[in-house]
């Protein structure tokens, strides 16, 4: 039986995250699905150390007293994931981030799961939501999965939503959907199309050159225009190769931008020591 | 005189574009600087990768394409790194400097600021 995964970024019991996560969940099980649902701050997620280890020793975390390792091991075992999480500043909750933080020890899998997520974003204020698409890009992808739809609904006091019979019936039709998507394995995005061909969002960064605009989640580069008073991106062919979620390009980032530091860091040990003397020196602590 | 010198290490992937040592030449004419270039490749083709243990090699050793510039002016010199990364894009690693004149370590880090997207 397939089993889909409801992951809750909400620290609020029977928020509007929450509810709407369920009623995703309900849509699932309407299509067969074995479902449940994980309440992330319920669950120990430690700060990311840095110290490298994971990414120098292949599936190394030196963080072993917390409970990323269970959560990781759910995403695995089931065969779909809802990520649910309000957005009270601009981005995703906190509890996200950390979790994002600690996926250093996956990404040797991005690409490679072959499992669809869907993404829920409860949030009150229209216009303060610009991040909520990067963060959710970056998790699922980091964990290995494949967005294909993602909504962001506006809705403000706890429990609201229920209020809101448009925007229970898209999480039910949006649990359907990611259950349809497993049994079909059609893993193509069936969400409203962004700018960016990759990750779909409207995001966009204006490098310094004042020439070239990047979509900031993907990296992928291109030229703005106007046609007909409408904004018009054109993403470069190479800069489409350049998704850095495509595991060519992330196998390369972890092999050449990342491995050879070793090398760089042994080599500049005795300067480092002598040079950060003075830090350890001044406010010890 | 001050001797302008920098490496730029590219590792596979990094560049825009293919770096064809035709082009570089063109480049170098037209900025009035030298520009030589250096491949080293040792990677090889397993699960549909190309693979290739880096960790354990020196920096200079694992597959990049090296592009190496010197001039002794510094407006020209500054000219031809800016059209390099503005055709290549800037190397992107800590360590892609590495081997160059502190002169023109300066000139190249200063242009990727610029260039290389933060």
């Amino acid at each position: 039986m397939m089993k889909v995964l409801a992951l809750n970024g909400s620290f609020r019991k029977m928020g509007n995250t929450e509810i709407l996560l369920k009623q995703a969940l309900m849509g699932a099980e309407s299509q067969g699905a074995q479902v449940e649902i994980i309440r992330l701050t319920d669950y120990k997620i430690a700060s990311c150390r840095g110290c490298g280890l994971c990414l120098f020793r292949e599936n190394v975390c030196q963080v072993k007293e917390d409970d990323v390792g269970f959560i990781f091991s759910k995403v695995k075992e089931c065969d779909g994931v809802i990520l649910g999480s309000p957005c009270y500043f601009l981005e995703l909750t906190a509890v996200i981030k950390q979790l994002i933080d600690r996926c250093w020890i996956l990404g040797h899998q991005i690409g490679k799961m072959k499992k669809p997520a869907t993404v829920i974003v409860p949030y009150a204020t229209r216009g303060w939501i610009p991040y909520i698409s990067v963060q959710s890009t970056l998790l699922l992808n980091l964990m290995g999965l494949t967005k294909i739809n993602e909504t962001a609904i506006c809705t403000q006091g706890i429990s609201e939503v229920v209020l809101d019979q448009e925007a229970m019936d898209l999480a039910y039709c949006m649990g359907k959907e990611i259950a349809v998507a497993i049994g079909e394995k059609d893993f193509t995005y069936k969400g409203e199309e962004g700018v960016c061909p990759s990750c779909h969002d409207r995001l966009l960064r204006i490098l310094k050159d004042r020439e070239t605009v990047e979509c900031p989640t993907c990296g992928i580069r291109g030229k703005l225009s106007m046609a007909r008073g409408k904004i018009r991106v054109k993403f470069e062919e190479k800069g489409w190769a350049d998704n850095r979620f495509r595991p060519e390009v992330i196998h390369s980032h972890y092999t050449y931008h990342i491995a050879p530091s070793k090398d760089y860091f042994l080599r500049t040990k005795e300067e480092r020591k002598s040079k950060s003397q003075k830090y350890r020196e001044y406010l010890p602590g | 005189m001050t001797e302008y010198f920098v490496k730029l290490r590219y590792y596979p992937g990094d560049a825009l574009e293919e770096i064809k040592e035709r082009d570089l030449k063109s480049l170098s004419r037209k900025y009035g600087v030298q520009i030589s270039y250096e491949k080293i490749e040792n990677r090889q083709m397993k699960e549909g990768l190309q693979m290739e243990n880096t960790l354990d090699k020196k920096i200079e050793d694992i597959s990049q394409e090296v592009i190496t510039v010197s001039g002794d002016q510094e407006g020209k010199f500054s000219n031809a790194i800016r059209a390099l990364y503005k055709k290549y894009r800037c190397p992107r690693t800590v360590y892609s400097l590495l081997g160059s004149n502190e002169a023109g370590e300066k000139i190249a880090k200063g242009l990727m600021n610029i260039f290389g997207g933060w």
